[in-house]
């Protein structure tokens, strides 16, 4: 499968015209076309795809992810460590973990308002409450999220000096005490995350809420109600477990989303991410990072399905027993 | 379920309390930036960049971020001045033999690396010989390999022998980081730690550098040219650079590059930050032009090329796309540098001569006003890459040329593709793109018909003998007036034949915060920055830097 994957992601790269060497700023007079195909050949750019995607495949199933073409030559994957003791980190290493914190925390933000919100405008069915949640969420889905980010960035920033504007951490940065420099993470966290969640709410409200809707009609909700149980305990633990089933689906289809990270967002909040990462990467033909960034991603897809039939075999009895399909 | 809710509150709470902490802090105090201030060393600058740069050793990199901070490192053998005349830079004085193939460097006495180890011939002799090993990744080898022979006779004096005279080799020179040798000899210099903790010999030497967020500089004590005034140059990664103006305005960044619009438009309308930041324009490195395929019909012919000179309004196109930020040319050198004629004058806008060679070229008006010759229309396609100006330019031009009965549509293409789909290939009819206004004038590798080869970059199949002989002449001459001369008379042809249309050469727009001193307004030939080591920023206006964000 993965194989199937990277073939297929590999040779459509390939597709593209051009390679590392024909980058804007290679178009200089002072740059010989003799430089640029000795670097070619240094590269085996010269050599059919199907030999060079050999040559790929011989080296990732070392685990080897290869160097940068770009000028850095960074290691793709992790850091590697020269004979003198330098440390040269890996591309991916340093960006994933920053994109994985931003995209967690939104996920967890994003299905905790979600859920809520869901699940007061089913119980509130048609009512202005419902109404005005939906139109929201759908606001929020709908708003262009580069132009609210930058209001925001404005009104947050520059007008009021409440939050940094941009970039991950202030610059006295280092002085700062531990706790200084969570709070510090925190605070230019806020307007980021908080601006990726915003599209993510209307989905999955949206499915909360037509979940429960379905589960509230049902007829063991009639037998709770005729048995007396209070209306709370009805709808959060005999509902709303059950409404939230579909959801295990999504939180494992999500997984390969977590290393995903948004061009836009990362570049209007100068987040060093992976969504900048694969973006800088297919505009220098830098083969090495996207197909390393493309394997890693192919591989936690895989894992997300797994994990989503493991999840629902736990979570629902019905499924761990073959009863429905 | 208790615990989901348990997150949400904790969230809730979290966000909450940050609002509290963040609005509990301001800060109000009214600074006089107008003031006169005493030069005074310390403090620090922060500056904005789009890019991250790639790798310090400017002979590997080639993205201008790179360039731009490896310059605050590194050194080269001689530097232009402000007026872009050649000065001594590690080199204090050179010679150039009578038969013009030897040039002697002769360098300052005890030049020391910012480890304190001595820099000496040796290793410009190593420098030299690193870029012309053919294991070495760098594009930019061919300059150097016609040395002949290198050698470094004593510590202080490094002499090359070219194999025939090499009229840019000072030029090519002054664009060479010196390396340390006594660090780089038995270094892998394609992949090296070097190349992100370099250890140069200029006013500044890297601190530290966080991945994808900033690199911080400080300066370096023992450089040869004394120690800079501002004692740390941070530049943050800001790609975009609607972010940059913000944080500019918010007085978290002291420096950045802008666009017309902000500079036009923006600043005269926003007082508040008139009062705190300071404009400079100067002229740019580059210019942008429109470029003939003259290996194809109807291109091939002067009087088409010329006749679409006439109908292109240079001045509108100027206005519209640099709201006026930028000047016509009419050679590839910058105005008012020696390299160009100051005696010839871009193509003025006159659509009446336009229609009256194209006719001599043979098209005639038919009904519809298109202009036909043996039954076609003259028609072609602009292609340029994803550059929002000269898509706003090539929309100029294609309204301008619809006047007078010429079909143009407009394509635009990401960069590699542009380049290996169609200019590789010769596969286009016009195109709008950008050359560097260089300070050698010399242009072999753009105008000389030798240089058509596929990657090469006369790619618009220019050929004309007596350019090329003119070429072929002017590098080899280094007497600086018989060259001046001889560019005189090639760009004088090569606004005869019009193989390109020369469109503008736009500004380069700075704003800087005011608290920075000693930035020379209106900005000398060489730019603001050459003179960087010698801005400073007064005590009263320093910002707080635990607090700054």
């Amino acid at each position: 499968m993965l194989i199937g994957i990277s073939l297929v992601s590999f040779f459509i790269m390939h597709l593209a015209p051009g390679d590392v060497t024909s980058t804007e700023a290679s178009f200089n007079p002072r740059a010989s076309e003799e430089s640029r195909q000795k670097l070619r050949e240094l590269y085996n750019l010269d050599k059919p795809v199907i030999i060079q995607y050999g040559l790929w495949l011989k080296r990732i199933v070392q685990l080897d992810f290869g160097n940068s073409f770009a000028s850095h030559q960074k290691p793709v994957l992790w850091e590697q460590k020269d004979k003198s003791g330098n440390i040269t980190k890996g591309l991916i290493q340093e960006s994933l973990p920053i994109t994985l914190m931003i995209n967690l925390i939104g996920i967890c933000i994003i299905f905790s308002i979600s859920i809520f919100l869901g699940t007061l405008s089913a119980i509130r069915q048609n009512s202005w409450v419902d109404r005005s949640i939906t139109l929201l969420v759908f606001i929020g889905f709908a708003i262009p999220g580069f132009w609210l980010a930058l209001l925001l960035m404005y009104w947050t920033g520059v007008s009021n000096q409440w939050l940094p504007i941009s970039g991950l951490h202030s610059l006295g940065y280092q002085n700062l005490s531990n706790f200084g420099q969570f709070i510090d993470l925190l605070k230019h966290l806020i307007l980021p995350v908080s601006i990726s969640s915003l599209s993510g709410l209307a989905g999955i409200s949206l499915y909360v809420r037509n979940g429960m809707l379905d589960i509230l009609h049902q007829d063991f909700i009639t037998t709770a109600r005729s048995k007396g149980l209070k209306e709370t305990k009805i709808v959060f633990i005999h509902a709303l477990k059950n409404a939230i089933l579909p959801l295990i689906t999504i939180v494992g289809l999500s997984i390969p989303g977590l290393i995903g990270g948004s061009v836009i967002a990362e570049s209007i909040f100068a987040i060093p991410g992976m969504g900048k990462l694969f973006y800088d990467s297919v505009l220098m033909r830098d083969f090495p990072v996207i197909m390393g960034i493309l394997t890693i991603g192919s591989f936690l897809t895989l894992i997300g399905n797994l994990l989503a039939d493991i999840g629902y075999a736990w979570a629902d009895p019905r499924v761990r027993k073959g009863l429905v399909k | 379920m208790k615990k989901k809710f348990l997150l949400l509150n904790l969230t809730t709470i979290l966000i909450s309390s940050l609002f509290v902490i963040s609005c509990s802090k301001e800060y109000s105090e009214v600074i006089d930036y107008n003031k006169e201030y005493k030069i005074i060393s310390g403090g620090s600058l922060i500056n904005a960049m789009a890019g991250e740069p790639s790798n310090l050793i400017a002979m590997i990199a080639g993205d201008s971020a790179s360039s731009q901070i490896a310059g605050n490192i590194f050194n080269s053998l001689i530097k232009y001045d402000e007026n872009l005349n050649y000065a001594p830079d590690l080199a204090e004085s050179w010679e150039i033999s009578k038969n013009q193939k030897t040039i002697t460097f002769k360098l300052k006495k005890g030049l020391k690396w910012a480890d304190d180890r001595p820099l000496t011939s040796s290793d410009v002799l190593f420098t030299w010989k690193l870029i012309t090993n053919p294991d070495t990744r760098t594009p930019y080898a061919s300059d150097y390999q016609l040395v002949k022979k290198a050698s470094a006779p004593d510590p202080l004096t490094f002499r090359i022998t070219y194999e025939s005279s090499y009229a840019p080799a000072l030029d090519t020179w002054t664009s060479l980081h010196i390396l340390p040798k006594h660090i780089l000899k038995n270094e892998d210099i394609n992949n090296t730690f070097f190349s992100r903790k370099p250890v140069g010999s200029s006013y500044y030497k890297l601190k530290e550098w966080i991945s994808g967020q900033q690199v911080t500089l400080e300066a370096n004590e023992k450089s040869i040219s004394g120690a800079p005034l501002i004692k740390k140059l941070i530049s943050r990664i800001i790609p975009d650079t609607s972010s940059q103006f913000l944080e500019l305005t918010a007085d978290n960044i002291d420096l950045m590059n802008i666009n017309p619009i902000q500079y036009q438009r923006v600043f005269p309308a926003r007082t508040d930050l008139q009062e705190k930041i300071e404009l400079y324009k100067e002229l740019g490195n580059g210019y942008t032009y429109l470029g003939f395929n003259l290996k194809k019909e109807p291109f091939n012919d002067i009087k088409v090329r010329q006749a679409l000179n006439y109908a292109i309004d240079k001045d509108e196109v100027i206005k519209g796309v640099l709201l006026g930020l930028g000047e016509p040319i009419s050679s590839p050198y910058k105005p008012g540098t020696r390299w160009n004629n100051p005696n010839l004058n871009p193509y003025p806008y006159k659509p009446s001569r336009a229609l009256k060679l194209l006719k001599e070229a043979g098209f005639k008006k038919n009904d519809n006003g298109q202009l036909m010759r043996d039954g076609k229309p003259l028609k072609f396609e602009i292609i340029t890459n994803q550059n929002k100006q000269r898509e706003m330019t090539a929309v100029v031009i294609q309204k301008r040329l619809q006047e007078i009965g010429v079909e143009v549509s407009i394509r635009v293409i990401e960069w590699a593709s542009f380049v290996n789909r169609f200019i590789k290939t010769g596969d286009f009819d016009v195109v709008v793109l950008g050359w560097g206004l260089s300070l050698d004038p010399d242009q072999y590798n753009i105008w000389h018909s030798s240089q058509q080869g596929p990657g090469q970059f006369n790619f618009l199949g220019y050929s004309n003998k007596n350019v090329d002989r003119l070429l072929e002449l002017g590098r080899k001459e280094l007497n600086i007036s018989k060259r001046e001369k001889i560019y005189h008379k090639f760009s004088k042809y090569l606004l005869e034949d019009s193989p390109i249309v020369y469109l503008y050469a736009g500004y380069g727009l700075s704003a800087v915060h005011k608290r920075v001193k000693g930035i020379k307004n209106p900005a000398p030939p060489a730019g603001i920055y050459h003179n960087n080591y010698d801005w400073f920023i007064p005590n009263p206006l320093r910002r707080n830097e635990i607090s700054a964000r």
